[in-house]
């Protein structure tokens, strides 16, 4: 087809959406049920409650749930969806931090509790085949025995999807060596918003024309179904150590990082934790961190034996140059799995000192870390809030962890406000407003703190060529019209 | 388009005295496209006035194309017409070095060897590795997703880009990602412009995510009577515990061309495999060791070992190799390499053609060199052939070198595929107008 035939696409400005009468929707309802089995759509007050929510503080109600088996199901719905006008919005594990999976336009609820087998392992092309439902850890679990595992691990890998992942693009402790989703995804089957399954990127490398798979990846749901994804695999590393620093001054600890980092070490991890997070984890899970200590970095080294030895031994005396109080590398596979433990709990932990708390996501040049966690502490103080810090030290990427309880009034309110100053000081420093989670609901505003106006037009191209309608998970991502000059106000 | 260029020149005139405006016939003959003359050189000096020609250009209705070095012009079909080159090298500033950071912003028009240089005075650099590193520009090698041996490693453009400012068809410039190393804020743009041709936008700066220098480095050669034997070694040491920088498969056609033109002596019979590792004295020992041993195994023959300026001239002259008359760049498995080299020898045989091929083989990309150039009409049934074989396979084949008669007989990407509609919609958004030059990329668009 030639290019001039394609119609040109108006931007659809302001889509309205308007909820589903129970007559229509018993309709949509008989014809999905038609197209899936009557089992496998969900319409009943009771099994859509499970489907409102994700792991943001986000809500939405879906008018119908659907659980499809296959692309071909998918790109059904998809189109009868197109007819009524109605929004899909794709799920994963509902793990979410940040509202990608809340439908809060309503509409169909796709989950991929039924599309999550391995496809296919190729060990000699490194390369796997997989569905989109299925759950990240799995997938390196099947490979363990071969020698060989899937990189990004999320934290949340237990239960979160790689289907999910490669909508929020999502990342994990060990970024900083080996990148993130995006990185390590050869290729995708798609769903279009028009119903139409698409092979996007291919056997090879360097495929001609447009990286659509590059695009499509951390795209937030709102421009393909992912129905096949095609994956990197990697051999596992011979030798893995772990340790840890303590250090009685924050600012030593972040000083540290800096220095491991430009000294050209790059560990395949290093997260730190401060006072209050190292309390809650160490009451949780008794992996033996300091109770008293002003922060930790747990650190991990990765490669050939000899890389490794080289690579603690750099680590452990920059730490000591930084006065760190003690430094343990773990002894066994048991003490090492703890260690990790603690920290990829870190956030359940801080369930037993407050009710409540808000998992923030920026992301700041390594050096600014000192000014900006000192920011931090500034800020929440003001709002009078306790703030924990666990995060990404290697790459920047904070994970403020705000406290707060919601039956205090205007506690929510003061915890929004004092997320939102957070991430104008990331952007302040040249930094980012998202490393991981994604914008979703809960950072739409303030993609306005990073990107101008034009940036954001041009960036919207995309989803005027391929989801005009904005049929695929509305609402998301982008600055909700209207609402973009409160921003620049605060 | 006479009289629209004239009225180009006189508003570009009268808005930016210190840009170059090149409108002389001659003068113009020397920045030929494809045997293809623009209608009007620019040379901005900053990307504002890059910009803001761009935005003239677009008002005029007319077509756009940027150029850096030239080193990667050849690459792509013919174009309908070129109205406007913008030249880039002028827009050559090193903005930023975030040595702590292990971050750096350039403009496009730096070239990639003086970036190095910068960059290693602390002990840095951009872990990208592409032939012709003192002409071609970060902006070329990012339009072109330009690559070498070393991606093997570190990946290509899309993997080491952390951000870029693009001016789009109107004149405007957007910004995609940002500074910072981890970022998933909004659309990743920057993988839509790598790679693009300049069909979307024009790249003018581009920050990148930087590696510390290697402490030493160091180069095994390899000599293998077989094809298959000097494979099974790759696809060992691929789903080894090793970690090569970079896995060069060199075949008897290419090792000769080394010989030949740069005095670089391999064994002129069978596949040599070159193996380069990075990192300490310690490491590289044990990596050289084992790889020796686990070549023994799959019959390889000899085992050089190479450092310093000897090695450094070693790999540029493999780099080199790339960019012949008529280069065919294939794409598969690392285990369908060995049957497509096999049926690449059948078909030339068929044809009466030679071949020199040197492969990145840890990522199956293979560049094949086909002589004699002139030969046309046995290139084009060899080509077609092998595009057939692919086609099963699942590869692709792209001539990113050719004598220009040929591009008017075979399309050089190959052809489209599915997603295709996806891609013309998105140029549909972001070039409506046409205002970047149309034909050069895949599709024509």
């Amino acid at each position: 087809m030639d290019i001039a035939e394609i119609p040109p696409i108006v931007t659809a400005s302001l889509v309205s959406y308007t909820r589903l009468t129970e007559a229509r929707k018993a309709e949509i309802v008989a014809q999905l049920s038609a197209i899936l089995g009557a089992r496998y759509v969900l319409h009943s007050p009771y099994d859509l409650m499970l489907y409102e929510y994700d792991a943001s503080i986000e809500r939405g109600k879906p008018d119908i749930v659907v659980l499809p088996a296959s692309a071909e199901e998918i790109a059904s719905i998809v189109k009868l969806a197109r007819r009524y006008q109605i929004p899909i919005v794709p799920r994963g594990a509902g793990t979410g931090l940040s509202g990608g999976a809340v439908p809060i336009h309503g509409g169909i609820v796709i989950v991929f509790a039924r599309m999550n087998r391995i496809l296919d392992v190729d060990y000699a092309n490194l390369r796997a085949t997989i569905q989109p439902g299925l759950v990240n850890l799995h997938l390196s679990l099947a490979l363990n025995p071969h020698g060989f595992y899937y990189v990004p691990d999320p934290s949340s890998q237990r239960s979160c999807t790689i289907g999910g992942n490669v909508g929020e693009n999502a990342g994990g402790p060990h970024t900083l060596i080996y990148g993130v989703t995006t990185n390590h995804v050869l290729g995708l089957e798609i769903v279009t918003a028009e119903g139409e399954i698409v092979q996007v990127g291919g056997n090879g490398l360097d495929t001609p024309g447009y990286d659509l798979t590059g695009l499509l990846i951390g795209s937030e749901g709102t421009l393909c179904i992912a129905t096949k994804i095609i994956v990197r695999i990697v051999r596992m590393p011979e030798a893995v150590k772990t340790m840890v620093a303590v250090f009685d001054d924050m600012d030593d600890a972040s000083n540290t990082v800096s220095e491991i980092i430009a000294s050209g070490v790059i560990p395949a991890a290093i997260e730190m934790m401060d006072q209050m997070i190292l309390q809650a984890v160490e009451e949780a899970t008794h992996a033996g961190y300091p109770r008293d200590a002003a922060a930790v970095l747990l650190m991990e080294a990765e490669g050939l034996q000899e890389t490794v030895a080289e690579q603690i031994e750099q680590i452990v005396s920059i730490c000591e140059k930084h006065h760190a109080r003690t430094v343990r590398i773990a002894a066994t596979e048991a003490e090492r799995q703890l260690l990790w433990a603690g920290r990829k709990n870190a956030f359940g932990a801080v369930g037993r000192i407050s009710p409540e708390f808000y998992v923030q996501d920026g992301v700041v040049p390594r050096t600014k870390l000192p000014y900006v966690l000192r920011r931090i502490s500034e800020i929440c103080e003001s709002y009078h809030l306790r703030v924990g810090n666990v995060f990404h030290a290697g790459d920047g990427n904070l994970h403020p962890l705000i406290l707060f309880d919601s039956q205090v009034p205007g506690e929510i309110e003061r915890v929004r406000q004092a997320g939102h100053e957070i991430l104008h000081v990331c952007a302040e420093v040249g930094g980012s407003i998202t490393g991981e989670h994604g914008v979703g609901l809960e950072k739409q505003e303030e993609m306005a703190l990073i990107f101008s106006e034009v940036d954001l037009r041009i960036m919207q191209q995309v989803r005027t060529a391929w989801n005009p309608q904005q049929t695929f998970n509305p609402g998301k991502l982008f600055p909700r019209p209207g609402l973009c000059a409160d921003i620049k106000q605060l | 388009m006479i009289g629209e260029i004239t009225t180009l020149v006189h508003t570009l005139q009268q808005t930016l005295p210190p840009a170059r405006l090149i409108t002389d016939l001659d003068a113009l003959r020397g920045y030929p496209i494809d045997g293809l003359l623009p209608g009007l050189v620019t040379i901005p000096n900053t990307v504002e006035e890059a910009a803001q020609i761009i935005a003239a250009a677009h008002e005029q209705h007319l077509t756009v194309m940027a150029r850096g070095g030239g080193s990667q012009t050849n690459l792509g079909g013919l174009a309908e017409r070129i109205d406007v080159l913008l030249q880039t090298t002028r827009l050559d500033s090193l903005l930023e070095h975030e040595g702590p950071d292990l971050t750096c912003q350039v403009e496009a028009g730096i070239t990639l060897a003086t970036l190095q240089e910068h960059l290693r005075t602390q002990g840095q650099r951009l872990s990208l590795d592409p032939p012709g590193a003192s002409e071609t520009t970060i902006g070329g090698i990012l339009a072109t997703n330009a690559s070498g041996p070393k991606r093997l490693r570190y990946g290509t453009a899309r993997d080491l880009v952390i951000g870029m400012r693009v001016v789009q068809a109107d004149g405007e410039i957007a910004r995609s990602g940002g500074r910072v190393v981890k970022n998933v804020a909004g659309y990743d743009l920057n993988k839509l412009y790598i790679g693009s041709l300049g069909t979307l936008g024009i790249i003018v700066e581009a920050n990148f995510k930087l590696h510390p220098l290697p402490q030493s480095e160091r180069t095994l050669l390899l000599s293998y009577a077989r094809v298959e034997d000097a494979m099974q070694t790759v696809i060992k040491l691929m789903g080894s515990l090793l970690t090569p920088s970079a896995l060069e498969l060199i075949d008897t056609g290419a090792a000769n061309d080394m010989a030949d033109l740069f005095g670089v002596s391999l064994p002129t019979s069978g596949y040599t495999l070159a193996v380069n590792v990075e990192g300490s004295r310690a490491t590289i020992a044990r990596q050289i060791e084992e790889t020796r041993s686990l070549a023994r195994q799959e019959h390889a023959l000899l085992g050089e070992e190479m450092e310093g300026p000897e090695q450094d001239h070693f790999w540029d002259t493999v780099r080199e190799h790339t960019q012949g008359t008529l280069t065919c760049k294939t794409s598969v498995l690392l285990t369908q390499v060995v049957p497509y080299l096999t049926m690449l020898q059948e078909i030339c045989n068929r044809y009466q053609l030679e071949s020199a091929s040197i492969a990145h083989a840890g990522n199956g990309v293979i560049y094949t060199e086909l002589r004699p150039g002139d030969a046309t009409s046995r290139l084009l049934a060899a080509i077609t052939e092998l595009r057939r074989y692919l086609d099963v396979l699942g590869g692709v084949l792209v001539i990113e070198r050719c004598p220009v008669e040929m591009k008017r007989l075979l399309s050089i990407w190959g052809e489209p595929k599915g997603d295709f509609r996806m891609m013309q919609s998105l140029k549909q958004q972001f070039d409506p107008q046409g205002t970047f030059v149309r034909g050069r990329f895949l599709g024509g668009l």
